[in-house]
């Protein structure tokens, strides 16, 4: 029978006891330092002037693009408008020509910082580098000492799981806010969707975490937790983008057990594709980078259910740290 | 033994176990490192577990503790199936290569320890104090375990073993490393323990120290008991413990 009060006192002395495990592998300094760079590149931003609506001056336009808004007629008559403004990073070093509104120029910035570097780099770089927290803490002769006490092992797992989600979140929003003050403070932009990185990075991080967790169950080794997840997470890449491209562009002679086999993979397996969709979606990317033309195509035709996507993903993650658990049971020390 | 409503009830039982080690990519090779053993531990008892290297010991104290589970037969702790967790709250455990974290300190492994055995926490800290004090590591309590000996190293194990004050402590080769203070230390403790109507389960080569604190013993040859009984029946025909083991090691490999 499960005994709930010490299932979460294990679950709760096991997440502190990763918050010192990762300030002891100087990771937590690494991911620290790392965000007060970031933090430092937002907080370099500076924009100078803006785009400007001039009533009823004339201001001649190159034929053509006058002739995109409507003739050179109608652009005096409804005013002009004058892209005036700068954008340089690094206080200054680098320097461009405004594309867009100042609004425009920080949400680019955001989502470049997000997406790019959040998103992809830092959780692919966070699996990679909390692929040693189970491993070593699962060494026999570290384990043996914990596992010979009464919590269960699953809690202990679970704890373990948590704490090493737990320190990247933490880590997501310290980046997050870091990000966000900088940008802020150069700019006097606060725009708060961006804080919708936090829930979008930590879900994408705990899911394939989860496998992370199964493969050092099962081999107790650091390098086949590192690289078994990255190779997964390039297989779900792969099932999800074909899933869409299929149905963006269905191919002639593909037969109906090939399309049942890859709605199943798509569905079975976590989707990072639509996690990052569904990122994109949520900051307003879309108009700062091009959308994936599958990607565009099944939302158009009706075909993308984010939420079902999400939901789909975080089972599978809850079902491979409950198979992690049993096999750890399992496993003699 | 202990009474309990009317049954007896030994601190640990093995009924016709075996312990079969699977290996292999499809786990077809089998390793049989227990083979048929039953042995009852009395409560109360300092008990020997001696017999050659890999004579399956140390097999033999992970079914105890529920570390590996028996391939046949049924194993009991403090009256309760081995895999019952809840009575490894009143066991305390120490083998010879502890491992701790090296990043936490000995008074943080201790905390770390207690809360997982279910101590108070307004007992943990009192508990550590004492226990660090009692192994002669309280001026080195807030230091990181990477700078630790060995010998303190298996001080720490013994203290975070006696944490819970065990009704059941398990010893696995306990003086390997320490110092001859520290095993004065290990000793002194277990005559407490026996003092007290504990039982103690000491897994050990060091044979002096299995005649100054056993009362009782099994020997292990090749996974099987080549002996079990009092020491004093084994020591009895005076050629002494070493000859009488030397001989049951020959013969139980024979």
């Amino acid at each position: 029978m499960v005994n709930l009060s010490e299932a979460i006192r294990t679950i709760r002395w096991m997440v502190r006891d990763t918050f010192r495990q990762s300030i002891s592998t100087k990771l937590f300094w690494v991911m620290l330092g790392i965000t007060a760079v970031c933090s430092l590149f937002a907080a370099s931003l500076r924009i100078t002037g803006d785009i400007s609506t001039y009533e009823g001056v004339a201001y001649t336009l190159p034929k053509d693009e006058a002739d995109k808004v409507g003739g050179a007629a109608k652009v005096i008559d409804d005013g002009v408008q004058i892209k005036n403004g700068e954008l340089s990073l690094g206080f200054g070093v680098i320097r461009t020509k405004l594309a867009k509104s100042k609004d425009d120029a920080v949400k680019f910035v955001q989502v470049w910082l997000a997406g790019v570097v959040g998103d992809s780099l830092g959780v692919l770089l966070a699996l990679l580098w909390t692929a040693g927290f189970l491993p070593t803490f699962l060494e026999p002769q570290s384990a043996t000492v914990i596992l010979a006490k009464s919590p269960p092992r699953w809690a202990i797992l679970t704890g373990k799981y948590l704490g090493v989600v737990g320190f990247v979140s933490l880590q997501a929003v310290v980046f997050v806010f870091g990000t966000w003050l900088g940008l802020g403070v150069a700019t006097n932009v606060w725009d708060l969707t961006y804080w919708l990185a936090v829930p979008l990075l930590v879900i994408n991080f705990a899911i394939f975490y989860a496998v992370s967790a199964f493969i050092a169950v099962a081999t107790r080794s650091t390098i086949a937790a590192a690289f078994g997840t990255l190779l997964f997470w390039i297989l779900c890449w792969t099932v999800n983008y074909t899933h869409h491209a299929l149905l963006a562009t269905p191919v002639e002679g593909l037969g109906q057990g090939a399309g049942f086999l890859m709605e199943v993979g798509y569905w079975f397996l976590p989707k990072p594709l639509d996690l990052g969709g569904l990122f994109f979606d949520a900051i307003g990317a879309q108009g700062y980078f091009g959308e994936m033309p599958e990607m565009a195509k099944i939302k158009a035709g009706g075909h993308f259910y984010p939420q079902a996507s999400v939901v789909a993903s975080c089972v599978f993650a809850v079902t491979t740290v409950g198979l992690a658990s049993y096999e750890f049971e399992q496993t003699d020390y | 033994m202990r009474v309990w409503g009317g049954a007896t009830v030994h601190a640990a039982t093995f009924e016709n176990v075996n312990k079969i080690y699977k290996s292999g990519l499809f786990r077809r090779r089998g390793l049989t490192a227990v083979d048929n053993v039953s042995l009852t531990i009395p409560h109360g008892s300092v008990f020997g577990l001696l017999g050659p290297n890999r004579a399956g010991k140390t097999t033999l104290v992970k079914l105890l503790l529920n570390l590996a589970r028996p391939s046949r037969g049924a194993v009991t702790r403090l009256g309760e199936a081995a895999t019952v967790r809840a009575s490894l709250n009143r066991v305390g455990y120490m083998h010879e290569n502890h491992a701790f974290p090296k990043y936490l300190s000995a008074s943080e492994v201790l905390h770390f320890c207690g809360g997982l055995s279910g101590i108070p926490t307004d007992q943990v800290a009192g508990k550590s104090a004492y226990w660090l004090e009692r192994v002669g590591l309280a001026d080195r309590a807030h230091e990181p375990i990477s700078r630790f000996s060995k010998g303190m190293v298996q001080r720490l194990g013994l203290a975070q073993a006696m944490l819970n004050d065990p009704e059941f402590l398990i010893l696995d080769e306990p003086t390997e490393g320490l110092d001859l203070l520290g095993r004065q230390l290990l000793r002194d403790i277990v005559q407490e323990l026996k003092a007290a109507s504990k039982t103690v389960l000491l897994v050990s080569h060091v044979l002096p120290e299995v005649q100054e604190l056993c009362t009782e013993l099994a020997v292990i040859v090749a996974g099987r008991v080549a002996y079990r009984g009092k020491l004093t029946e084994l020591t009895s025909n005076r050629t002494g413990l070493e000859a009488a083991l030397k001989a049951i090691y020959v013969k139980g490999t024979a």
